[in-house]
C-alpha cells in the first residue's frame, strides 16, 4: 500500500464520490460531496479516533436480526459480505473470490478467500458461510430484513473447504445484489454459539474494526482489526484501516447533535437537518457529505381498501392536487430531490421518463371529483350521502426528516379541492397500519439495492398474508403482479429494465402512490477528517478514513 | 409556636372583602394592571382571533419560508411561511384550553379527594393518602407519558393526562391545610357556640385551605402547556392545523440558529401568561390570606 | 415514638407504596392499545405462528393477575425480566443506567436549592422592592420555560458559540453542568416562590415578633430563625419534586445525549415493553420514597419545634 500514489488514490475517490453522486443526482444540482477535501496530498495519517454521531440509536448489531439503517451503519464496519454492489450496480468480489451461476439459475457455487479470519480467531470458511445463511432461516432467529432478502435460499452445500454452493428454490435475479447488503453479512459461528440471543450486543465479524463496547444511549466502540487485508473493491484502503478507534455516539436531538460537531464534540455527524446545511456550508472548520440513498423513495401509498381511494379517479385527483414540488422546496430548501417513481434514481431499472410527467392541476382534480358525485358543501368539504370527504393521513412519530410537516402541507393543498384531511401522529404504526391498516394515506420508504423491492409493496398479497399483517396499498392489479413475477425471475438486465420500467409507470398510472422525494444520507464532519465515503446504497465507509 | 397565643388574633375569625383589591398605586399595583390587562388581551384572542390576528394562520406563503420579523411580519414567518404572529394568536385559545382544563380538573378532583381526607381524618385519610402516596411515587410526567401513548394524541387526553398526573399533588396540599384549620381555635370556638357543621366547613375551613391551592393553580396553568409541550417534544403531540403555544415551541426548536423567532415567540406567550396569572395569582393569595392580610 | 420506630413504620408504608405503583403501572401498561410482539417482529416475513409462539414465550396470553402474580414472585427473587424489544434482562440495564441519572437529579436539586433560597430569602427581605420583583421574574422563566428549549438554549451558547462546557455525553462532571442548570432552573422557580411564601409567613409569626420586640438584630432574626423556618418548605418540595426531577430527565437525556434511566423508560413506554417501564418505575419509587424519608428525617434537624414534638 506505501508504494501507492496518493494524488491518484484521492482523484479516483473523488471520481467515485462525484460517480456516486452523480447517478443520484438527476437534476444536476451541486452536490456537496464534492466539497471533500482536494488539498490532502500526503499519506493518510495513521491512528487516531473519530467519533461520529448517530441520530438513532441500532436496536441490535447482529446484521440477521436488526432491520434499521442506523444498525448498518454501525455494523458495516464489522461484518463483511460475500460480494460487493460497485457504483455502476455491477457485483464484484469480496469474501467470494468468483462464483458461476448453474443453467436453471437454482444454484451459486462460490470461491471464497483462504486468508481470512474472523475477529475471535475462527477461520472464515465455506463452513461459516453455510452457518450465517442458515442461521437466517432458521426461525429461532427471529431475522427479519435479512430473511427477506436471502430469500429464496433453501440450502447451502459445503463442496470443499473454501467452495460453498447456495441452493436457491426459484431462480432470483436480485440474489447476488442482495448478498452484497450489509444484513447478510457472515458472522462468526463461534461467537454465535458463545452468546446465543446476545450476539447483538457482542458481535464479531470479518471487518476492518472489531467491536469493543456498546454502552446503550451513550456509544458504541469498534477498534481497528489490524489484520484486515480483504477490503472490497469501493475502498481504496484494502488492507488494515488508518483510524485506531471508531466511537459511535448516538445524539438523537437534531440541534444538539449539528452542535457538537461544530463545537468539536464530536468529529462527524449524521443526518443534518436541511434547514442547516447552508450554515455549515459556509462554515470553514466543517464539510458537508450527501450522498442520496438507494431503493423505494418516501413515498405516499393509498389504502385502496377504503372509499373513496378504492377508486383510481379519486387517488388521481389527490395526485393532480398535492403540489410535491412546492412541498420539497419549502421544507428541504433545496437539499432534497423530489421523486417521481416507486423507485429511486440509480437502481436498475429506473423509468427516467417517469420524471416531469404529474403536474398540478387543481381545475383537473375537481373535475375527477365532480364526476364521482363528490359535491362541494358549504365549508367547502365535498359531500356525498351526507358524509363529508375526508383523507386519514397517517404518519409514524418522530418527526423524521420532517414527515409530519408534509402532512401538515398536503392538509392545506387538499382543501383546495375540497378534501378535509386529517393527521393523524402516531407511535405506533405497527397496529394503526401494518394490523389494523387504518389509514386512507401512509407515507413509507425503504433502501433496497434491487427493484425486485417492489415485489413485497405492490404484488396482491394473499388473504393467509393479508392475515398476518396488512400490505401498504391494499391493492391488487393482474397484470402488475404479472410484471413483479417476471421482473423476479428474469435474468436478462435488459429486458428485466423494461419490466421494471411498466410496473413504474402503471403504478404512477393508477396513482396508486404519491412519490415525494429520495432522501440524501449528509454527514457533516470536521475539516480534520478525510476520506469518508459512501457505498452503493448510501452507508458510510470507514475504510479510507483519517484524521489529520 | 402553638405555645405562644395571642387570643386575639387566633380568634378572630377571618373575613375577606373584594374592597381589600383596592389600594394605592405601588410598583405591586401597577405590575398587577399590567398583568390584569395582559391576561385579558391573551383572553380576547381566544375568544375572537380573527379580529386580531393580520392573517390566516393556516395560510402558507411558501415564498416568504423563515422571514425574521419585519413590519409585515411582526413575528416573522415560520417554516411553511405562516405568519407566526397569527399562530400565536390563534394557538392561544388551545393553550388555554390545555391549561384552564386540566388545572380545574386535576384542581378539582384533587382539592376534593384532599379535602375529605383531611376533614374527615382517621381510616379514610390513611386509606386516601396511601393511594396519594402510589401516585406520587410515580412521575407525574410519566404517567402523562403513558396515558398520552395509551389514548394516543389529542387534545382532551393531553388535558386528561396532565390533570391525572397533578391531582396527587393538589390533594396531599388540600388535605394538609384542612388538618391544620380544623385544628384552629376560631373554629372550635365557632363550634362550640352551636354553629352546624356544613356551615365550619364552607365558611371556615373552605375559605381559609384554598389559598396555597391558588397559588398552585396559578403554576399549573403554566405547568400543564410545559408538559404538554414536552409530550410534543417526545413525540406525542398533537398535530393540528393550528398549533397551541406548547407544539409550536417544540416544533421550532430545531430552527433556533436559523430562525430564532419561531420558537421564542410561542414561548415568550406562555412566559408572559404564566407571569401574569401569577401575579394575580399572588395578590389573591395576600388578600384572601389571613395570615398575610393582617400585615397590611 | 423514637426515630428507629418512625423510620420503621415508614419503610413498611413505603413498602406498601412501591407495590401499590408497581400494580398501577402494570395495569395501565396492560390496558395500553398496540401489541408488543408486532413491534418484536418484522411483519414483513412473520407468520401467525410466530407470533403466537413468541406471544406464548412471553406469557402474554394469559391473563392479567396470573401475568401479574408471576412478575412479581420474580422481582421479588431478584429478577426483573428482561427486555421484549431485545430480550436484554432488565436488572443489570437499570444498575447500569441508574448512576447516571442519579447524578443528574442530586446536582439539578441541590441547584434548584442553591438557587431558589437564595432568590426566594432576598425576595422575601426585599418585599416589593426591585429585587424582589426580578427574583421573581427569574423564578417564572423557570417554570415556564420547557427544559428542552432552555437545554437546547444552554448548548447553543454554553457550548457552540462559548465552547466552555460540552453538549453531550455523561461522562465527567463537565457535563452534568448544562443539563442540570437546565433541570434544576425548573426546580428553582418553584422554591423561590415558595420560600418567599413561607419566610413572609414565618416573619410575621409571633415568635419572631417577640424576638425582634426582645431587640435581637433583624440580620439575626432574619438568618438564624426565619430562614430555618423557611428551609422547610424548600426542603419538602424538594422531596415531593424528586419524582418530577426523576421524570423530567426522560426530556433532558435526549436533549443533551446523556447515558440514563428517563431514556430507557420514554423508549419502552414507546415500545410498550412492559418488563423495563416496571423495572425504572419500581426504582424510581424506591428513590422517591427514601429521599422523602431523608426530608423527613432532615426537619427534625432543621426545626427545633419537630424535634421537640418527638
Amino acid at each position: 500500500m506505501k508504494l501507492v500514489n496518493w494524488t491518484k488514490v484521492i482523484s479516483i475517490s473523488m471520481a467515485l464520490l462525484l460517480l456516486l453522486s452523480g447517478c443520484a443526482n438527476s437534476t444536476g444540482t451541486k452536490n456537496s460531496s464534492a466539497e471533500t477535501k482536494d488539498k490532502v496530498e500526503a499519506q493518510p495519517k495513521q491512528g487516531g479516533e473519530l467519533t461520529f454521531a448517530l441520530a438513532t440509536s441500532p436496536d441490535s448489531l447482529d446484521p440477521h436480526r436488526s432491520g434499521l439503517a442506523v444498525a448498518g451503519r454501525v455494523f458495516r464496519t464489522i461484518f463483511d459480505n460475500l460480494v460487493i454492489q460497485a457504483e455502476d450496480g455491477t457485483i464484484q468480489p469480496w469474501l467470494a473470490t468468483e462464483w458461476s451461476v448453474s443453467e436453471d439459475g437454482k444454484s451459486y457455487t462460490f470461491k471464497l478467500r483462504d486468508d481470512v479470519k474472523f475477529h475471535d480467531g475462527t477461520p472464515f470458511n465455506a463452513v461459516a458461510v453455510k452457518f450465517s445463511f442458515d442461521r437466517i432461516i432458521d426461525p429461532k432467529t427471529k431475522s427479519g430484513n435479512a430473511l427477506s432478502l436471502l430469500r429464496p435460499y433453501v440450502s447451502s452445500e459445503v463442496l470443499e473447504e473454501y467452495t460453498i454452493k447456495i441452493n436457491l428454490a426459484t431462480p432470483s435475479a436480485a440474489f447476488l445484489s442482495n448478498l452484497s447488503q450489509n444484513q447478510l453479512g457472515i458472522v462468526s459461528p463461534t461467537a454465535v454459539e458463545k452468546y446465543g440471543d446476545q450476539f447483538g450486543k457482542n458481535p464479531v465479524g470479518t471487518g476492518p474494526f472489531k467491536f469493543v463496547s456498546w454502552t446503550e444511549n451513550a456509544d458504541i466502540q469498534v477498534e481497528k482489526n489490524s489484520d484486515y487485508n480483504w477490503g472490497p473493491s469501493n475502498v481504496e484502503n484494502k488492507g488494515k484501516p488508518y483510524l485506531d478507534k471508531i466511537s459511535f455516539k448516538i445524539v438523537p436531538e437534531e440541534a444538539t447533535r449539528i452542535g457538537s460537531v461544530q463545537s468539536g464534540q464530536v468529529l462527524a455527524a449524521e443526518t443534518v437537518p436541511p434547514q442547516n446545511i447552508a450554515s455549515l456550508k459556509n462554515d470553514p472548520k466543517t464539510q458537508l457529505l450527501t450522498v442520496n440513498t438507494i431503493g423505494l423513495p418516501y413515498t405516499l401509498f393509498f389504502n385502496q381498501r377504503k372509499e373513496p381511494w378504492n377508486n383510481v379517479k379519486a387517488r388521481q385527483a389527490v395526485q393532480l392536487a398535492i403540489d410535491v414540488d412546492s412541498i420539497v422546496k419549502t421544507l428541504y430548501l433545496g437539499t432534497y430531490e423530489r421523486s417521481w417513481s416507486p423507485l429511486t434514481p440509480g437502481i436498475v431499472g429506473y423509468d427516467k421518463s417517469l420524471e416531469g410527467s404529474v403536474k398540478v392541476d387543481i381545475d383537473k382534480a375537481n373535475k375527477l371529483l365532480d364526476e364521482l358525485g363528490l359535491q362541494k358543501g358549504s365549508d367547502g368539504i365535498r359531500v356525498k350521502d351526507g358524509k363529508q370527504l375526508t383523507l386519514n393521513y397517517v404518519d409514524g412519530s418522530p418527526n423524521r426528516e420532517k414527515r409530519n410537516d408534509i402532512a401538515v402541507i398536503v392538509q392545506q393543498q387538499l382543501k383546495k379541492i375540497g378534501i378535509k384531511v386529517e393527521i393523524n401522529i402516531t407511535k405506533d404504526v405497527a397496529s394503526v397500519i401494518y394490523t389494523n391498516a387504518d389509514y386512507d394515506l401512509y407515507g413509507n420508504s425503504q433502501v433496497n439495492s434491487d427493484p425486485n423491492a417492489l415485489r413485497a409493496i405492490y404484488h396482491t398479497r394473499t388473504p393467509e398474508e393479508e392475515a398476518v399483517f396488512k400490505g401498504l396499498t391494499g391493492g391488487s392489479d393482474t397484470e402488475l403482479d404479472q410484471l413483479l413475477e417476471q421482473g423476479t425471475a428474469e435474468l436478462d438486465t435488459a429486458k428485466r429494465e423494461e419490466i421494471y420500467k411498466k410496473a413504474q409507470q402503471k403504478i404512477i398510472k393508477d396513482a396508486w402512490i404519491i412519490p415525494i422525494y429520495v432522501f440524501p444520507y449528509t454527514v457533516a464532519a470536521s475539516n480534520t477528517v478525510n476520506g469518508i465515503t459512501f457505498d452503493a446504497l448510501g452507508y458510510p465507509l470507514f475504510n479510507d478514513v483519517s484524521i489529520e | 409556636m402553638k405555645e405562644v397565643v395571642n387570643t386575639k388574633t387566633v380568634l378572630q375569625v377571618p373575613k375577606w372583602k373584594f374592597t381589600k383589591l383596592k389600594t394605592n398605586f405601588s410598583v405591586e399595583n401597577r405590575f398587577i394592571l399590567g398583568a390584569g390587562m395582559i391576561v385579558i388581551f391573551i383572553i380576547l384572542c381566544a375568544l375572537f382571533p380573527k379580529w386580531i390576528a393580520p392573517y390566516s394562520p393556516t395560510y402558507m406563503d411558501t415564498s416568504l419560508i423563515l422571514s425574521p420579523p419585519n413590519s409585515a411580519h411582526w413575528f416573522g414567518t415560520d417554516y411553511f411561511g405562516r405568519d407566526v404572529l397569527s399562530l400565536v394568536i390563534y394557538g392561544s385559545s388551545d393553550s388555554l384550553i390545555i391549561g384552564i382544563a386540566s388545572v380545574l380538573i386535576g384542581g378539582l378532583i384533587g382539592g376534593i379527594i384532599g379535602a375529605v381526607s383531611g376533614y374527615f381524618g382517621s381510616i379514610i385519610d390513611v386509606i386516601v393518602m396511601r393511594v396519594i402516596e402510589i401516585l406520587m411515587t410515580i412521575p407525574g410526567i410519566l404517567l402523562a407519558l403513558a396515558i398520552a401513548a395509551a389514548l394516543g394524541p389529542g387534545l382532551m387526553n393531553i388535558v386528561l393526562a396532565v390533570a391525572v398526573s397533578s391531582i396527587p399533588g393538589y390533594a396531599r396540599v388540600m388535605r394538609g391545610q384542612l388538618m391544620s384549620i380544623k385544628k384552629r381555635k376560631y373554629v372550635e370556638a365557632s363550634r362550640s357556640i352551636g354553629t352546624p357543621e356544613w356551615r365550619i366547613f364552607l365558611l371556615h375551613l373552605l375559605p381559609n385551605s384554598w389559598s396555597p391551592l391558588l397559588v398552585m393553580a396559578t403554576i399549573g396553568l403554566g405547568t400543564s402547556i410545559l408538559i404538554g409541550s414536552g409530550l410534543s417534544f417526545l413525540g406525542l403531540g398533537i398535530i393540528k392545523e393550528i398549533p397551541d403555544w406548547g407544539a409550536l415551541l417544540s416544533q421550532g426548536r430545531g430552527y433556533l440558529t436559523v430562525g430564532w423567532w419561531i420558537s421564542t415567540f410561542p414561548g415568550l406567550a406562555i412566559t408572559l401568561f404564566v407571569l401574569s396569572v401569577n401575579i394575580i395569582g399572588d395578590k389573591l393569595r395576600d388578600t384572601f390570606d389571613p395570615k398575610t392580610r393582617k400585615t397590611r | 415514638m423514637t426515630i428507629v420506630n418512625k423510620v420503621l413504620l415508614k419503610i413498611s408504608t413505603a413498602f406498601v407504596s412501591i407495590i401499590g405503583s408497581s400494580i398501577l403501572v402494570f395495569s395501565i401498561i396492560y390496558l395500553l392499545p398496540g401489541d408488543p410482539v408486532l413491534s418484536m417482529i418484522d411483519p414483513s416475513v412473520a407468520t401467525p405462528e410466530m407470533v403466537a409462539n413468541l406471544r406464548k414465550e412471553l406469557g402474554l396470553d394469559q391473563p392479567f393477575y396470573i401475568q401479574f402474580s408471576e412478575y412479581f414472585m420474580n422481582v421479588l427473587q431478584g429478577d426483573f425480566g428482561q427486555s421484549v424489544v431485545n430480550s436484554e434482562p432488565v436488572l443489570p440495564k437499570i444498575v447500569e443506567h441508574f448512576p447516571a441519572t442519579l447524578a443528574l437529579t442530586i446536582t439539578s436539586a441541590a441547584l434548584s436549592v442553591v438557587i431558589g433560597v437564595t432568590f426566594g430569602v432576598l425576595s422575601a427581605i426585599y418585599r416589593n422592592k426591585w429585587i424582589d420583583i426580578i427574583a421573581r421574574i427569574i423564578g417564572l422563566f423557570g417554570i415556564s420555560m420547557p427544559t428542552f428549549w432552555s437545554g437546547i438554549l444552554l448548548i447553543l451558547i454554553f457550548s457552540v458559540f462559548l465552547n466552555w462546557l460540552p453538549g453531550i455525553g455523561s461522562d465527567g462532571w463537565k457535563t452534568l453542568v448544562l443539563p442540570s442548570l437546565s433541570l434544576g432552573f425548573v426546580g428553582a422557580g418553584f422554591i423561590i416562590r415558595m420560600v418567599r411564601n413561607s419566610m413572609l409567613d414565618v416573619i410575621n409569626e409571633q415568635f419572631i415578633v417577640t424576638l425582634r420586640a426582645k431587640g435581637l438584630s433583624e440580620r439575626a432574626v432574619m438568618y438564624r430563625h426565619a430562614l430555618r423556618n423557611a428551609l422547610i418548605p424548600a426542603i419538602t418540595i424538594i422531596g415531593l419534586n424528586i419524582g418530577e426531577l426523576l421524570a423530567g430527565t426522560v426530556v433532558i437525556e435526549t436533549v443533551f445525549s446523556r447515558q440514563g434511566i428517563g431514556r430507557i423508560v420514554a423508549d419502552a413506554i414507546m415500545a410498550k415493553d412492559l418488563p423495563v417501564i416496571q423495572g425504572v418505575v419500581f426504582f424510581s419509587a424506591i428513590v422517591y420514597v427514601v429521599i422523602n424519608l431523608l426530608v423527613d428525617l432532615s426537619y427534625s434537624f432543621i426545626d427545633p419545634r419537630v424535634r421537640r414534638a418527638n
